[in-house]
């Protein structure tokens, strides 16, 4: 057992590589048919553009219809240079790269700011724009000039062979990126936004800056693909390398072999290129349009039949009945409890943790939350009680960053929180579970939680450290390499509120979290508490009942039709008039009244 | 060029550009019912746009333009019969592929099939496009309709120049288009169907309660969307030459029209390819072709980046 | 013939593989009105979902007069009587008040009776009838509730559920959706299934009452026997 389980991923996936690259060398070397040998340079071409769209869309979940942009523009931007100022390709093509990440960075900046469709759109337009800026230039057609006197500079081999070689080593190279990459933070943190990017905000993961992280590799990667295949191909147009076609394929290798997976894009490109090349060589001039309608065909096939990717089916119908986990697959290193970890030391100057001030929020005509203020003391544990719609969640929203308030003011260790988003309130010691779980469905119950622990952590170890504390704190450490998915109701609370304390806070947000449990579970969840209470977290609970939480809290604050109701001792609320009958009914109030 | 003449341009944009916009306004009008109502993205809408030019052409070329009514109508009559030509085809398709990826079923796939749904669209894209370059050939056809030849001249207004020659078959294409929008929309105001079109989009669980059948409402959303797009295609043929990827020119224009207009607005998105087809045609004025194409793009993309909503829907949607 | 309109047997439903409902068996007869009481989270809303088809039972049984309504799919249960008004109103907030209970009425086979029904709701909840060409959106969330159980009357219904019809309302007003609904109780004959917060309100007012806690059902009985029970107070104010 090593504490790196994950650099052994790597490992392992640097070996496949290497087998792999060997593997297709000497069928390079033994094929010598021309067509064939053009086939074997596309496809690990293609490949490549797969593996950059796996990069961003594969684990991001953000669909781009547009990666031709990036593809397009390396392409002609090796193509143009050598044309008008003779540079060689070893240059222009490491240029295109350059390109292809600032275009990504430059396209991510904006167009992050949009969701879903618009998104999808947006992407979808880039390269159909620049089609016609490219055309309108008079670039037509650029073809590269020859220059058989020094094949080596200007990559003009006479032997295709060194296309292959060429061609395999950008593969190699984008596979073994993408290898690194996604066994770091950075492949957890965009699964983590993939799966549910609210809860990884919550959780500290910065989603904007990981996006463009991604958008940019990719870009880089579409750059370098388009690039060379300027080289091979000798010609560009627009439509060869700005066309929908270009990012459909993309997207249809990755899809077609595997959806955020290593070899997927790898294996789609391997078996669909060859397939369409042939059948178009064979029957283009009776079917014209053949290509198209087999990757049309394929997306369908897709989508209807094994959504996720060919990979992934393959995987189900070895092992039916598993569920699909995603993520470096915990390792089984057991950090212990060092539950020291965790202790937030106490500061004892007297001030709030917590200042809220004439909190208001309206959604059209209804008032959420009107003039709520109230401050929460260090190491209390504060219970938020009212009826269904009081507004309780509105308020845990407002707090935690994922609405903004119409007007008031929230104080966090003393510095007013703004517009600050929720991964920065995460980070300065703000947590929070939701009133409906929210968890990395396709992870492990431990990845679950280093997910939250990455905020304040530099390396693999220390976040695996404080996740492990965390997880035997809620005492679900039995279960850390199960897939989230499989967890009951109760442990799937005890595992979002571990993901919280990964985080070091100095104070949880906890969104009913006995809601649905039964008397039993909701005595073992209060013994939880409890010990995350004596860590020194300041905590401020929302429940809907009181029995659990009279037994818990310091103090209670009611809300009503997102107001203030009463405040006080659980003796002096449980006993207060106005809260009984904003709870069971005026009839009830007045029928006790009655009987007494 | 002296101000007269400047101005007859633009003035010739401007007819130019309301007559061609009311063509391109039906067809964004059919995008943005089966977002309205489907929250479905659909990228194959061009491609049914192709379909309907396609369908016109080829009735007009085999039944002949003598053969039924008055010849100089026929295109236009077969433009309106491409509409539930078209229509029957969506029921087909959406029965056999995109049912599968919206509605209840979609819940368990990622992200609420909102990715499988663009993925698949865009599939049936390729196949359309690529399936037409295989039957229709890639030669750039047109449907002859005399009318196109033929203009009205509106002036001279100012001594004897500026005058506005103002297209006879566009005219007569603009004012059907109108005229299937105004039915389209009087289907959805008044009509039981329609209302519960409207219920399904508004809030399925809630029409499931009521007893309406979502997943058929789905079903009849996408015929009407692709139908009367495929209505608009079938009236643009007389106008332009076309071949089998034409969808893919027009698939810009339209998604600016609907962005512009507000996702699920039919108001809206009448009046923006309204003012698209204006951009467009008053852009010509000072810039080459090429790049009209570019103008176009950057309203869209300056639509969605700051003003999402759009301009001229209702308020009532929300995308 | 039994009286039994609806019948749940060892029912068991949930979301994703997780049970939320837990063993639940319920009776309701015809003409009855009926409460489901319980604190949050205890499972009263799947409980409605599941009877109207959008959650799938994983065990158990329902029937709905004698027949098996496990298989009978989400939209055609609206067309065998049973009405639903769902949690928080769930307007059709762009049509207007009128095309709500017009939609209400979609499973109707006799168009010609609506403008009648119409009028019994407009009586029942006359500020309906004001505002009918008004977009359901713009109005209150009291109006929204009236025109929540107007749309479910207005299928002309065997059986009316309603799903804690109180919720983000006044009391006032809530006392007023509450007399309205008994006079139609009573009036009408109709069958309601109540879910509800307010328990006094709703035991007032029904005549049996089931308590619902993490799924599963721990008390029923009638309201005259559960009224000052310690256990209810106990699961909402931890007495």
């Amino acid at each position: 057992m090593n504490a790196f389980g994950n650099l052994s991923g790597v490992k392992r996936d640097f070996l496949h590589i290497g087998i792999f690259g060997l593997v297709y060398l000497v069928l390079a070397l033994v094929v010598s048919n021309s067509y064939y040998q053009l086939i074997m340079t596309i496809v690990p071409i293609w490949a490549v553009m797969g593996l950059s769209w796996n990069l961003l869309s594969g684990y991001s979940g953000l669909i781009s219809f547009g990666h031709a942009a990036f593809f397009g523009l390396g392409a002609y931007l090796v193509a143009l240079c050598s044309v008008v100022w003779d540079l060689n390709p070893w240059i222009t093509i490491v240029l295109a790269t350059l390109a292809g990440a600032g275009a990504g960075l430059l396209v991510g900046i904006p167009t992050f700011r949009l969701r879903g469709h618009y998104f999808a759109l947006a992407m979808l337009a880039y390269p159909l724009a620049l089609l016609y800026v490219f055309e309108w230039l008079g670039y037509q057609e650029v073809a590269l000039p020859m220059h058989r006197e020094a094949p080596l500079t200007y990559m003009q081999f006479e032997n295709p062979v060194y296309y292959i070689v060429i061609a395999l080593v950008l593969l190699m190279l984008a596979l073994g990126i993408t290898s690194v990459l996604s066994h770091s933070r950075f492949g957890m943190s965009l699964l983590a936004i993939k799966l549910d990017e609210d809860a990884a905000e919550a959780a500290g993961i910065n989603s904007l800056y990981w996006k463009l992280a991604a958008i940019t590799i990719s870009g880089a990667i579409a750059g370098a693909a388009g690039g060379f295949y300027a080289v091979v191909l000798l010609v560009v147009t627009p439509l060869a390398v700005f066309g929908m076609l270009v990012s459909a394929q993309a997207l249809i290798f990755a899809m077609f072999g595997g959806v955020g997976t290593l070899w997927g894009p790898v294996l789609g490109a391997f078996i669909l290129v060859p397939l369409s090349e042939i059948l178009y060589a064979r029957y283009a001039a009776d079917f014209p349009g053949i290509q198209g309608v087999i990757y049309g065909v394929a997306i369908i096939a897709v989508i209807l039949f094994a959504p996720e990717g060919v990979l992934w089916k393959l995987r189900a119908m070895r092992k039916p009945g598993t569920f699909r986990m995603l993520g470096s697959t915990a390792s089984k290193a057991d950090f212990g409890v060092s539950e020291e970890l965790l202790v937030v030391p106490p500061v004892h100057d007297g001030k709030p943790v917590l200042e809220v001030t004439g909190l208001a929020k309206a959604f059209g005509g209804l008032q959420a939350t009107s003039d709520l203020s109230f401050s929460v003391r260090e190491g209390e544990l504060l219970g938020i009680i009212g009826p269904n719609g009081a507004g309780k969640t509105t308020l845990f929203n407002l707090l935690n960053g994922f609405l903004r308030p119409d007007s008031g003011d929230i104080v966090f260790h003393g510095q007013s929180l703004q517009r600050q988003r929720p991964n920065r309130r995460c980070a300065a010691g703000m947590a929070r579970t939701f009133q409906v779980p929210k968890p990395f469905t396709h992870l492990s119950v431990l990845d679950n939680v280093v997910i939250g622990a990455y905020v304040h952590t530099r390396s693999k170890v220390e976040a695996s450290r404080h996740a492990s504390a965390a997880i035997h704190l809620v005492g679900l450490h039995d279960h850390l390499d199960l897939p989230a998915a499989n967890l009951t109701n109760k442990e799937l609370r005890l595992m979002e509120l571990a993901r919280a304390l990964a985080s070091k806070p100095t104070l949880i947000l906890v969104d009913e979290i006995l809601a649905g449990l039964d008397p039993q579970a909701m005595q073992d969840m209060l013994v939880v508490l409890r010990r995350v209470r004596r860590l020194g977290i300041t905590i401020i609970i929302i429940e809907h009942s009181m029995q659990a939480m009279v037994q818990l809290v310091d103090r209670f604050i009611v809300l009503d039709h997102g107001a203030l109701l009463a405040e006080g001792s659980p003796d002096s609320i449980v006993r207060n008039p106005a809260v009984i009958e904003a709870y069971l009914g005026r009839q009830w109030r007045q029928e006790e009244a009655g009987d007494e | 060029m002296d101000a007269l003449q400047t101005l007859e341009n633009v003035l010739q944009s401007l007819v130019a550009g309301l007559l061609i916009g009311s063509m391109y306004g039906l067809m964004c009008v059919g995008l943005t019912i089966i977002f309205g109502v489907m929250r479905v993205i659909n990228f194959a809408q061009g491609e049914f746009m192709m379909l309907g030019m396609y369908f016109t052409y080829f009735c007009f070329a085999w039944l002949g333009a003598e053969v039924y009514f008055d010849g100089l109508w026929f295109p236009f009559v077969l433009a309106v019969l491409a509409g539930p030509a078209v229509f029957l085809l969506g029921l087909i398709l959406h029965k056999a592929l995109i049912n599968a990826v919206t509605g209840r079923r979609a819940s368990r796939l990622e992200a609420q099939g909102h990715y499988a749904q663009l993925v698949l669209t865009l599939g049936i894209a390729l196949v359309l496009q690529n399936g037409g370059l295989f039957l229709f050939g890639s030669n750039p056809v047109s449907v002859s309709n005399e009318l196109s030849y033929s203009a009205w001249e509106w002036g001279p207004m100012v001594g004897d120049r500026v005058s506005v020659f103002v297209n006879q078959a566009q005219t007569i294409s603009a004012i059907i288009a109108l005229v299937v929008v105004l039915c389209f929309g009087l289907i959805m105001v008044k009509t039981r169907l329609g209302k519960s079109l409207r219920a399904a989009a508004d809030n399925p669980d809630a029409a499931t309660y009521m007893g309406i059948d979502v997943d058929r409402a789905h079903r009849i959303a996408f015929g009407f969307g692709i139908g009367i797009t495929a209505i608009g295609g079938g009236l643009l043929a007389s106008n332009v030459s076309f071949q089998p990827y034409i969808g893919t020119e027009y698939v810009i224009i339209m998604y600016a029209g609907v962005v512009l207009g507000g996702l699920g607005s039919i108001r809206g998105a009448f009046l923006g390819g309204l003012s698209i087809g204006i951009l467009q045609q008053v852009s010509a004025i000072v810039l080459p072709n090429q790049l009209q194409g570019t103008v176009i793009f950057v309203c869209f993309l300056a639509v969605i980046l700051f003003r999402p909503q759009g301009f001229f829907g209702r308020r009532d949607r929300t995308a | 013939m039994s009286d039994a309109l609806l019948q749940l047997e060892s029912l068991s439903a949930g979301y994703g593989g997780v049970d939320v409902l837990q063993d639940v068996s319920l009776t309701l007869d015809r003409g009855a009105f009926v409460a489901v009481v319980g604190p949050n989270g205890a499972g009263k809303s799947t409980l409605f979902k599941t009877i109207s088809g959008l959650v799938m039972a994983s065990a158990g049984n329902m029937t709905w007069q004698g027949q098996n309504l496990g298989n009978v799919q989400a939209p055609k249960r609206a067309h065998l009587g049973i009405a639903h008004v769902p949690e928080g109103r769930q307007v059709f907030p762009t049509l207007s008040v009128l095309e709500n209970l017009e939609m209400g009425a979609f499973v109707n086979r006799d168009r010609a009776a609506f403008p009648e029904f119409l009028e019994k709701i407009f009586t029942w909840f006359p500020v309906l009838k004001e505002r009918q060409r008004q977009p359901a959106g713009t109005l209150s969330g009291g109006e929204q509730q009236m025109l929540a159980i107007g749309r479910g009357l207005a299928a002309d219904p065997a059986m009316l559920m309603l799903d804690e019809p109180s919720m983000g309302l006044a009391p006032a007003i809530a006392d007023e959706i509450f007399t309205r609904l008994v006079d139609i109780h009573r009036s009408s004959g109709l069958a309601i299934l109540l879910v509800e917060q307010r328990v006094a309100e709703a035991l007032h007012f029904a005549d049996y009452a089931y308590v619902l806690e993490a799924g599963r059902i721990i008390l029923s009985g009638k309201p005259a026997e559960l009224q000052h029970n310690d256990r209810i107070r106990q699961a909402y104010l931890g007495m």
